[in-house]
């Protein structure tokens, strides 16, 4: 599916005046009362008398244990990365409102991913980024790879595994209050990060206002194959054998408001910095001729050591009859020159008691990286920042998809979800040298996901 | 070189939408008095059902985190906690 930009405009004017028009009505609803209230209904045991145990949708999990099981298979078109991604968790909810969570998560990476460099009319001839080897040793026989005249260039044979464990523990503090902590960590083959973070909330206001703050850290390890090569560098020419590391500090505060009967809103600011090393240790980016466009070498792609990314969330849920809306907006800005914007909208729609379908849509758009170049000209100095990967270029992205449910019990569900991801590259190349003039040379791609899962809580 | 130098100001304009959006939405809901919107205990039924919840399926929400990490700039907002992979 290819939307078009009026279409992605027509979205976003719609998602904007969805959320307008539930913004008019605040306070149209407007109640007060003095009387204690509880945020979580009472747990119940049993469907109230008289009507099927799949219609009562309000129970607590406490006093439960709740296992998820799921499988993402992602894939990206023409034949790039495919992930399947098995997910476990596990969570008891003690009697006290407390729960202890844990997650397993594995990542099987195979596929191919673009080196960096623009096409050309010839054949060219690429550096593979080292596919054996240990962290710290370095690797003077590198393989090359011819690839053909004018298609994107694409590492083949990209492969990798990934696993994850996440941990976490929440607890009532007090009256009125929670206390959370989270730790976890994640290895791939040349990429290890931990990570842990502690959070609060705090209802008010009867309960229907809830304070939130939280703060994460997190220290991840890149230790590529054949090390690390050196910034702007030729490709292939330069390894540093030392691991590299980066630091990421964040924290979110934020604020959940109950509208009235039917909405629940929140808003959150979320900021965090990184530093350390982090570009892309196998990509490139071509040095190409001012007349012909035809690459002249290939340099590694350099990236700043720190980032500051901040961000403001808008969600909400919406319930009208028996249908329920997710709508959020979200508005983001890194010192690296990205402003993006984040529209969804899905709604679950009841078709019978026991199954349900929730169709979403999700605009997705961004500026570019001040030092985002698709290439650099031969002869023209090269800057000290300079990256061709297609995250830090200007685009826009839609998503569609569409979930379906099904209760097998009053506490199971399985569920089924297809996405389908489409970008549209922003960035204009027509005044671009020879072969390169007018070329899409965006390296994103669209991608299709499908994710199967169940989940079950029982005493 | 990039043919065409990016220009912040074509998404600035939506950024400052949801700003004003925000704002519109804090100062509604907090700035002129909680006590104004909210419901009654006996009005929570709504509230109460689980997929009134923000994040209703935790394993497809940290899933699609991933993946859109794995695509685009942007993250977070929702929530802070991260965990990386080395995908950037």
């Amino acid at each position: 599916m290819q939307l078009d930009p009026k279409k992605s405009k027509r979205i976003a004017g719609t998602l904007g005046l969805l959320t307008a028009s539930l913004l008019a009505g605040v306070g149209a609803t407007a109640q007060s009362s003095d009387e204690p209230i509880t945020t979580k209904p009472a747990p119940v045991s049993q469907a109230p008398q008289g009507t099927n145990e799949f219609d009562d949708d309000t129970y607590t999990d406490e006093g439960l244990i709740r296992i998820d099981g799921a499988v993402l298979v992602y894939q990206e078109d023409g034949g790039r990365v495919r992930a399947i991604e098995p997910v476990v968790g596990v969570t008891y909810n003690f009697e006290d409102d407390s729960s202890l969570s844990l997650k397993l998560t594995a990542d099987i990476l195979t596929g191919a991913s673009p080196y960096g460099a623009t096409p050309w009319q010839n054949t060219q001839t690429l550096v593979d980024p080292p596919s054996t080897g240990s962290s710290g040793s370095s690797s003077n026989t590198s393989s090359t790879t011819d690839v053909p005249p004018d298609v994107l260039p694409l590492a083949q044979g990209f492969n990798d595994q990934r696993y994850a464990v996440d941990a976490s523990y929440t607890s009532p503090w007090g009256e009125d209050s929670t206390v959370s902590i989270n730790a976890g960590l994640s290895k791939e083959t040349d990429y290890k990060s931990f990570y842990g973070g502690i959070g609060y909330s705090r209802e008010f206001n009867q309960k229907n206002t809830t304070f939130s703050a939280s703060a994460n850290v997190e220290y991840d390890i890149s230790s590529p194959r054949g090390g690390h090569p050196r910034p702007l560098a030729v490709a292939g020419s330069r390894y540093d054998n030392d691991d590299d590391h980066k630091t990421v500090i964040g924290g979110l505060i934020g604020f959940s408001q109950v509208m009235n009967r039917h909405w629940l809103a929140q808003l959150n600011y979320n900021v965090s910095t990184s530093s350390g090393y982090q570009s892309d240790p196998y990509r490139v980016i071509s040095v190409v001729d001012s007349v012909t466009g035809g690459p002249v070498r290939y340099l590694n792609e350099s990236r700043p050591d720190s980032r500051l990314r901040q961000s403001v969330y808008f969600g909400n849920k919406v319930a009208i009859g028996s249908t329920v809306s997710d709508i959020s907006a979200r508005a983001y800005h890194d010192d690296w020159g990205i402003n993006s914007v984040t529209l969804n909208l899905d709604t679950r729609v009841p078709v019978t008691n026991r199954f349900y379908l929730k169709p979403g849509v999700r605009y997705y758009s961004q500026s570019a990286a001040d030092f985002f170049n698709y290439y650099l000209i031969d002869g023209e100095a090269v800057p000290e920042f300079t990256s061709p990967d297609s995250r830090l270029d200007k685009f826009s992205a839609v998503t569609a998809s569409l979930m379906a449910g099904y209760k097998t019990s009053k506490t199971g569900e399985v569920y089924a979800r297809v996405s389908r991801y489409e970008p549209s590259a922003k960035t204009s190349t027509a005044n671009a040298p020879g072969y390169l003039a007018g070329r899409d040379l965006f390296s994103g791609t669209a991608s299709t996901s499908v994710i199967v899962g169940y989940t079950y809580a029982f005493k | 070189m990039k043919t065409e130098k990016h220009s912040p100001r074509s998404t600035t304009p939506a950024l400052k939408t949801i700003m004003v959006v925000s704002l519109v939405f804090v100062s509604s809901a907090f700035m002129t008095g909680c006590a104004s919107v909210g419901v009654d205990p006996w009005d929570r039924d709504i509230m109460a059902k689980r997929e009134m919840k923000p994040v209703t399926h935790p394993l497809v929400a940290s899933v699609d985190d991933h993946i859109y990490f794995s695509k685009e700039a942007s993250t977070g907002g929702k929530s802070s906690s991260g965990g990386g992979c080395g995908c950037n």
